[in-house]
Order: structure tokens, then sequence, then C-alpha cells
């Protein structure tokens, strides 16, 4: 029996949210004999909050993830109910894809996916702690009693750790509503000496669609011609093992209850032309919401004091906007579909944690809900996280060898940065099982890399979500690349069928020949790469180039039309590439660095840096106090 | 791996007067100077060859020695190029301004062994013999650093950054948040802002040559015929002034440089080998040498002869342009003696001074004359001016190109990501003066500003 200490598993996730569920894929991809342990399986990959993939940068994670072999894209284009792409009228660097999901569907796909995965073992039961050797970690603990043995353990627990709801003064213990909380994992992780803190975060009513009245609202329909997350089109491939069948294009008014076919060989239908997507919907607070919310702030856990975790500034409670933007007349409000098989709906921009009968006022304050009835409450979240300067790049701790953090607990928000980090874990834990080095994506070429870089050096002080201008090569980062920049690492480190790995590096190969190309082909008026800049069209282009699939042509466009910019942000990565490459040792001690800042040398200190480009990364530290640690590194590795 | 980007370029020698001085150049820029000085298309590494070293606008700055060196096996494992010139700090400026020019940027504090230690060109030995100069350096650097930061300077400068980052902020909440509620964009306030910050950059960056004159002191020359009393002149000045700061045997050839403060003012007063009448000698080096003094210097004291005859040679025209400006003082030596006739015509705008390097007669008058000749023609500032140095004003320049090319965006319409990675190049020019800005500092700024969130 695998899972003993004679036998112990590779890897051992805790938990199968967004995180775990991609950590729990990619190590068992790579060959690993893999267990994912949650406290309930009818809640895997739950989208415990707002019913949309992507978005502004998010979007651009998720494509990323899929150009890793991750699962979230592929999920979300099977389960989708409305494609959107977002920032139309901005270049397509800051394009982003953003989709609405049924819930339901990407929970189930998402767990047949898991059960179908070879060397991937399912199982319900809450760990209740972790068992260490000396200065490792070997299993965990059940609430069953059962012990199960790794070499390594990855820990995704979301909100879960000793996580505490709150509606008004009323406090349940929970990491979801309906859910339970895992109490003394956290113990555990303090034995080991690792420090947590508290992070708080909320979601808004769901409310019965039928009892609200759209006509009052602006309708938020679908992209006529949406783009998939995914880049490798599975559809009719052997590969693809399995769909969730979409309800057909039929009036709303019939709308069918969705059903699941299952099984090898069938088609993933993803999106086709003429399928029906469901629409979002547009509504505002007003003046008498505000008066409800500002009578009534004593009431909030928020501003009553009974919440100790800091909560993000880019979500804020509806409490929250009222006290800080005392001066907006209105606040803009969605309302989301949660699926096809279901009339509840996701009320984005009321997120609270009122008492739920101020919560039943403002709701039917708002044009559109005044008879609106709710279905689940809103309420706010706290919950343990580990400040990830704790953790190494590759999301291992430093404490503990072979403990791995990804998701929420590393103090990130979203599931697409959770899923993001899930994916490096896994990935991480494989490489250590199999004695090699390990492997993180850099700021350049990924979101991804910038999201772990961010929270390693610098820590977080509230759920940290990923925007587009923390990146310093946002140019670099369009979302269609990702496949380039990405896949050749997938392919290398395993996580691609060999098909798609062969498909990836033709892909790139083309790309970057025809971008070199476009640069000697004539067209009216000099090169056609001059004339695609000056804005001109490609009827000059060979009909070899209009044969590529669309995302390589636009890729190709993307690199001659922005030549100039990209070739700047290229010449700042090479500036950066050689000290990115000097490591500094997890012992090097700063005090020994003559002429260090004591400013400076306390921030190395406390951020740890695990190289130069790290270091110069921290705010604060100068050119100067990177050229003295050059040289105190240089004597030190000679 | 090696570094493609840019090429660097700072002096290998102490910036005073000796035999020879070096420059040394790291960067994929070398090639090509290696070809433009040599005149040949390839070139021998490691041969030295002796060349003109002419500036981009053709004039010949000095003779001097290349040593090419090629990628691989040079110190910094780049290709390199030193530069071997007259030992005059004025000659190795020039070079150094033309290098700018020609695409290098200046060489940061220890930036060459940084490279040579990130190409594996270092071993132990030579890193400890380095490290101990870097920390000398940059601690004097630092302290500068820290002086200038809480003062005046640091509060410009952060102004400056504080204004930038608005701007910056602005945009990138219309990047980020698309979904927001965010009120509609305005395109003019931005643009106003940024042609604001720049005219302020410019105003800060005006105040260098100034700064300058009171860090490195201001460039005097003393010329005149041979046998004028420049000499006595000098020698007058000393012995009179106790505050010598630095006074180095006149072991040049050319020329002797001497430090000494006069009033507020630091000097550095070069005596020139003398503008001698030497009819048909066109080419004499020494004119030459003195002319280009001349050329570079702040003030210039032209010694003449009060019992002699005016000259009758052609002052150099730079002399002339500069007492045009205000910038020259004509001491007509030997006052105790009986003069020779008035002198007011020699040069339009010149002071006059009637003194005797002997007695010591009218040299209080010109002293007096030389401060206020730097505090009107070089701008003393105000009371609440900032002065900056000529890092800051190359760091301020480059801030200002990148908002230039930022606002030929916006005005254009384009793509607004596109604008934003020219303003991030503008904050990182300022980053060079206060360090690194913390990308959250954006942020912080767009969620005070805006109501984001869902």
């Amino acid at each position: 029996m695998t899972g003993t200490e004679n036998n112990p598993y590779d890897v051992i996730v805790c938990g199968a949210g967004h995180a775990g569920c991609e950590a729990a894929l990619a190590a068992a991809r790579m060959g690993m004999r893999t267990l994912l342990i949650s406290g309930n399986i009818d809640t895997i990959a739950k989208m415990s909050c707002n019913p949309s993939i992507g978005g502004q940068a998010k979007g651009h994670i998720v494509r990323e993830i899929d150009a890793l072999g991750g699962e979230m894209a592929v999920n979300t284009d099977t389960t989708a109910i409305q494609f959107r792409m977002l920032n139309e009228s901005k270049g397509p660097a800051v394009q982003a894809p953003r989709a609405q999901c049924d819930k339901k569907a990407y929970q189930l796909r998402m767990k047949h996916t898991l059960e179908l995965q070879p060397g991937l073992h399912l199982f319900q039961a809450i760990v209740s702690r972790l068992i260490y050797g000396t200065g490792c970690v070997r299993g965990v603990g059940t609430s069953i009693g059962a012990e199960f043995y790794a070499k390594t353990v990855i820990v995704t627990t979301g909100t879960f750790l000793r996580g505490l709801m709150h509606i008004g003064k009323n406090k349940t213990e929970g990491g979801r509503s309906g859910d339970f909380s895992a109490q003394t994992l956290s113990s555990s992780l303090k034995d080991a000496g690792i420090a947590l803190d508290r992070l708080k975060t909320g979601t808004p009513a769901r409310l019965l669609g039928s009892t609200i009245d759209f006509a009052v609202m602006e309708e938020q329909p679908g992209d006529a011609q949406p783009l998939l997350f995914a880049f490798y089109d599975t559809r009719g491939l052997p590969d693809d093992v399995f769909h969730v069948e979409q309800s057909p294009a039929m009036a709303a008014a019939e709308r069918l209850l969705f059903h699941v076919e299952q099984g090898r060989g069938m088609r993933r239908p993803g999106w086709l032309p003429g399928m029906e997507q469901l629409s979002c919907w547009m509504t505002h607070t007003n003046a008498r919401t505000r008066e409800i919310i500002i009578e009534n702030l004593h009431c909030s856990a928020l501003y009553g004091g009974e919440i100790q975790g800091v909560g993000p500034r880019y979500c804020p409670s509806i409490e929250d906007k009222m006290v800080r933007f005392a001066n907006h007349e209105r606040h803009r409000l969605f309302l989301e579909p949660e699926g096809r098989g279901t009339d509840e709906w996701y009320v984005n921009g009321l997120s609270t944690s009122m008492p739920f009968d101020v919560q039943q006022k403002i709701l039917h304050s708002v044009p559109g809900l005044e008879n609106a009835l709710m279905m689940r409450p809103a309420y706010a979240v706290e919950y343990d996280f580990a400040q990830p300067t704790q953790i190494h790049s590759w999301l291992e701790t430093r404490q503990v060898e072979g403990l791995f953090f990804a998701g929420q607990i590393n103090g990130t928000s979203g599931y697409e940065e959770a899923a993001g980090q899930g994916l490096v874990a896994g990935i991480n834990a494989a490489l250590k099982v199999r004695g090699e080095p390990h492997w993180v994506p850099a700021r350049h070429e990924s979101y991804i890399g910038v999201l772990i870089d961010d929270l390693v050096t610098k820590g977080t002080q509230e759920p940290y979500r990923m925007f587009t201008s923390r990146a310093e090569h946002r140019l670099l980062l369009n979302h269609n690349s990702a496949e380039l920049r990405l896949g050749p690492h997938a392919a290398r480190l395993g996580l691609l069928t060999p098909a798609r790995a062969a498909a990836v590096l033709r892909k790139k190969a083309a790309v970057e020949d025809w971008s070199a190309r476009f640069e000697q082909l004539a067209a009216p008026g000099g090169k056609l790469g001059d004339h695609i800049r000056k804005g001109g069209g490609l009827d000059a282009a060979p009909a070899e180039f209009l044969a590529l699939s669309e995302s390589a042509r636009e890729e190709v466009l993307y690199r001659v039309r922005y030549r100039g910019y990209i070739d700047r942000e290229l010449r700042h990565v090479s500036k950066l590439a050689g000290v990115e490459r000097v490591s500094i040792p997890d012992t090097f001690d700063y005090a020994t660095v003559p002429g260090l800042r004591n400013e400076s040398r306390q921030k190395l200190i406390r951020h740890r840096p695990e190289n130069l480009a790290q270091a110069s990364r921290i705010s604060g530290v100068s050119p100067a106090d990177i050229s003295l640690l050059i040289v105190a590194l240089a004597s030190r590795n000679t | 791996m090696y570094f493609d980007g840019d090429s660097i370029a700072a002096p290998a020698t102490p910036a005073a007067e000796s035999a020879l001085a070096i420059i040394r150049v790291s960067g994929p820029l070398c090639k090509e100077l290696s070809a433009v000085f040599s005149g040949k298309m390839s070139i021998e590494p490691r041969k030295a060859f002796y060349g003109a070293y002419r500036s981009l606008d053709g004039v010949l700055q000095d003779c001097c020695v290349f040593i090419p060196y090629p990628q691989g096996s040079s110190y910094t494992g780049e290709s390199m190029l030193e530069i071997c010139c007259h030992g005059n700090p004025i000659i190795v400026r020039s070079i150094l301004d033309d290098l700018f020019r020609r695409g290098c940027r200046a060489a940061e504090p220890g930036e060459f062994t940084r490279r040579a230690f990130l190409n594996g060109r270092m071993d132990l030995t030579q890193a400890e013999a380095v490290q101990d100069l870097i920390a000398a350096r940059s601690r004097a650097s630092i302290d500068a650093a820290q002086r200038q930061l809480d003062g005046s300077v640091g509060r410009a400068v952060n102004s400056l950054l504080e204004r930038l980052l608005n701007v910056i902020a602005y945009a990138e909440a219309y990047i980020d948040f698309p979904e927001e509620d965010l009120p509609p964009e305005d395109k003019d306030g931005p643009i106003a802002q940024l042609v604001s910050l720049q005219s302020d950059a410019k105003r800060l960056m005006a105040t260098a040559p100034y700064s300058a004159l009171l860090r490195e002191g201001a460039r005097t020359v003393i010329a005149g015929l041979p046998n004028a009393g420049k000499s006595s002149l000098l020698n007058a000045l000393l012995g009179e002034e106790r505050a010598i700061v630095s006074a180095e045997p006149g072991t040049t050839r050319d020329y002797i440089e001497e430090r000494l403060i006069v009033g507020r003012h630091l000097l550095r007063i070069v005596d020139t080998a003398g503008l001698r009448e030497g009819g048909g000698e066109i080419e004499d080096k020494g004119i030459e040498k003195s002319r280009q003094l001349i050329a570079h210097a702040d003030i210039v004291i032209l010694v003449i002869d009060g019992t002699a005859p005016p000259p009758c040679q052609e002052l150099p025209v730079s002399l002339r342009e500069l007492s045009a400006r205000g910038l020259v003082i004509v001491a007509i030596n030997k006052c105790d003696l009986p003069q020779e006739k008035p002198f007011d015509e020699l040069l339009p705008g010149a002071r006059l001074i009637r003194l005797s390097a002997i007695t010591g007669e009218g040299l209080p008058e010109l002293r007096d004359a030389v401060c206020d000749i730097i505090d009107s023609r070089y701008k003393a500032p105000g009371q609440d001016d900032v002065l900056v140095c000529a890092r800051h004003a190359e760091a301020l320049a480059n801030m200002s190109d990148s908002i230039a090319q930022a606002l030929d965006k916006m005005r254009r319409g384009e793509a607004a990501e596109l604008a934003a990675s020219d303003l991030r190049d503008a904050l990182g020019s300022l980053e060079q003066i206060v360090g690194r800005v913390d990308s959250e500092r954006v942020l912080d700024l767009v969620f005070s500003k805006f109501c984001i969130g869902k």
C-alpha cells in the first residue's frame, strides 16, 4: 500500500481548491505518486466567491497555466457560460479574456479530471497535523486517525486555516459558508517555526433570479466571437478525456439543466458559433443604500471591531466604499449567473459583513432588487496565512524541507493566483523528489513569475491580487504569447503530451521565423515590417503566413508592430540577466559587507533575497548597495 | 552570457593632472569606436594603436593611444576599449562627454567590477582588492547622497517623484480596471502635468553647472603674453591666501593648476604657457593648448603688462566670446610702475583691474571681481533654490527624454500601455537618485484616488 512510512507517496497535497487541483495534477503528470486530500470531495475546485475566471492580469495567468499544461483554462473553456475580452480599447498587451463559469459544472469536470489522472489518488479526510522528521516533513495526520506518509507535502488550505466567518456580530467557525475549518493544522505549522498572521476577505449575497427585475438593469452580453483560454485545441483528439455538455442554443426560457457526458474519446465542444451565452446585468446603489449603510455602520463586523484581519483594498466591502468614497453618489453592481442549472445569482460589488436584516434592507434599496429573495447571505471570513517571505521562490518553506505552500496560505487572493502557485508548487515538489534543480518562471516571462517573486521578496500586507502594473515587463507578457514564453519550459519538464510539446515548438519557430521575415519581405513603400508599423494591411503578406494559426499570426503581428518597445524591454531584461544568476546563500551574513548602509542592511536581512536581482528590487536598495554585495559575494564564493 | 545592453565609460585614473589619463569603455559600442578611431574595419585585438580623437562634430580633442580588447578577454569580459590621453582633466572631460554623445553612459560606482564578476572574469585576489576601493568610494558617495537626500535636493526630487507617480497611477487605473466605474478618463490633465514636470526638471538641471562650480571649483585661467606677470600674479594670490586647498607642483608640461579659496568660492587656477607673440607659429602646441584651456574656462584673467604697449596679436576668438559674456578680467599689472596707456578698448565686456603682483595693490579688488563674476554670471541660486550635481542632472535629463516620448504617444492617441512604458522609464531615471520605488506605491495611489472593487 502506498502512503505508509516504508512506502511513502511522492507528493501529498492538502486541500483541493484551485491551488490544490493544479498542484496534484502537475505532480501526477510528472509521474509522481500523488495523494490529494480534501475535507469534502464534493467541494473540489469550488468557486467560493464570484463565478468568473480571468479578467485583467488574471486572464493572463490562466493562459500561462494552460501553457504550462495546467487544467484551469480547459476547465473554464468547457464550463463557461459567457466569454468577454476586457480592455479592447487598449493595446494587446493589456487586453485580457474573462469568462463566467457554471460553478457546479466547473467543479464536476475538475473532480472527474482528477479521477481520470493516472497516479493520482483523491481522498476525503481533514488534515489535522503535519508529521515532521528532523528539519523536514514526512506526512500528514488526519481527523479519522489515519496517517499518510510522503516525501513532500503541499499545503493549499485557502481560507480554511482557523477560518472564522462574520455576519454582523455573529461568528461561525468555517472556511466557507456551510463548511468546516481546519483548527489544529495552524498549531502544527507553528510548531515548525512558521509564523502565521490573519487576513480577511468577503463575499456578497446570492439571490434568486426569478425575484430580480432585470428589465431595469443594463445588459452585459458575452462576445459574439469569444477567445478560448486554452491554446491547444484538443477537440476531436484522443487526449481529450472529458467534457461537460453545454446547454444547446435554446431560448433562455427553455433553459435546460446541464448534463454531464463523460468518458474517453468524447469531443470537447467548448464554445461554438451560435452557442448561447448568458448575460450579466448592471445596476447601481443609490442614496437610500448609502443611508442604510451609514446608519448601521456600527453593526458591521468590519467597523464594529470584530475583525482583526486585513482586507484587500481592491475588493472592499460596500461599507468600506461608502466610508472611503463618501462623495460617490452611487456604486456599480453586477448581477452574475452562477450556472445554467441554477437560478442563483451573484451580486458583484456588494460584499459586506453587515447583519442579515441590514443586508436585506441594503439589497432592497437597489433598483431591480426591491423584491429580491436572498438565498445565501454575504459574509466576511478571516483566516490564517503565512507571510510568504518565509518561503523560497520555488514555494518550499525555508523552515521545513519538503513542505510547500500555495494559494491563500501565501497571502494571495483569487482563483487564478492560487492555481498558478499550485502548478509551480506541484512542479517543484516533483523536481525535488526526482532530485532535480527547482524551476520558477522569471518575471519577464510570466505573471506567475511576477506573482511569486513579489510574494517571496516583499511579503504582503493584504490579500495579494495580480495587476498588470505590477509587471515591469508588461509589454512582453501579452496573453497570446504565454504559450511561446512558457511552453518550452513545460515541454522540458514533462507537463505536455508529446504531440502538444511538438506543436508548441513548431509554433515558436514559425513565429520567430515570420517576425524576422517581415523585416525582409518587400511591401508597398519599403519592407513589410515598416508597412505594418505604418498601419498597413496584410495584402502583401505571403499565403504561407496567412495559413498559420490565428494565435501565431496575431503574435507575429504583435512582435512586428511593437518591435521598438519589445526590443527596449528585452534590453532591460538582459541588463538584469547577469544579476539574476548570482544567488545569495541563505546563510549570507550581511553584517560582513563593508560600506552597506544600515537601512539597506536591515531590509536585506528581513527579505533574504535569493539572488542579486531580487535584492535590487527591494525598495530603497541602491545600485551602490548592489555593487557592494557583488564584491562581497565574489570574495566569498571563490 | 554577456550583457548585450549598454556601453559604459569612465576615467580609470584620478581626476588630477598627470602625464597620462586612461578612460575605459566597456560594452558593445567598443568595436565600433575602435573602427572609428583607427579608421580600419578590423583591428588586431590587444594591440595598441595611435590615433586622433575627434569628437562627433569633427573637432580634435587629443592624440591618444587606444587599446582594444575583444569580448572574452578583457577586464569585464565584454568588448573593451582603453583610451590613453594626456593627463588633463579638461581633455578627459571632453572625451567622456563625446563618448556619452556616442551612446555610452557613465559607469556606476563599481560597475566595471560588477560586470567583470558577472561575466566570471574575477578571482579572489582581484575581488578583495577592489572591495576596499568600492567600499571606500561608495561610503563617501553614500554619505554625500544622504546629506543631499536629507536636504533640499531630496525634497525637490521627491516632489517630482510624487507628481510623476500620480500621473502613472492615473494612467494605470484606466489600464488595470476596465470594468470599474471610473470617471471618464481625462487626457489633457496628465499631459499638462507631464509638461510642468519637464520644465521643473529643467530648472533643477540648470543649477548643475553652478553646483559643479562649488564642488570642483571654478576653472580660472590666467592668460597673457610671456613676462606680463602671470606667474607672479599666481604666486601673489597663493601667497596672500592662507587657505590653500592643494598646491600641486608644476610637474605638468603645459600648465600648472592650483586650488585656492577666494571668498566663498573654490578656484582651480591654471597658469598657461602663455599666448606667445609667435608670428607664423600658428601650429604651436603651446598656443593651441592655451586656447583650449581658455575655451573651457569658467573665468579668464588676462594679464597685461601695464608698462608695455597693448598686445598687437589677434586674441583668441573664444576669449572674445567669454569677454562678451562678462567672464574675463583684464588685470593690468605693474601699476606700481609708470603705465603705458589705457587698455579700455582691448576687450569689450571685460572688467579692468589695475594691480601690482609685487606690492599686492589691487589684489583685493581682483578677488572681489572674481567672486562677483561667479555669483552673477553663474546664477548663484536664491536661498530656496536647490543645487543638483551632474549625476542628478543626467538622471533628470533622462527622465525628461522619457517623458517627451510618453507625451508624443499620448498626443497621438497611441495605446496607453506604450506611454506607460515610457513613464516607467522616467520613473527608473528618478530611481537612480532616490533608490528603488516599490510598485506598490502606484497601487496605493490608485486605491486612494479611485473607488475600486467588486
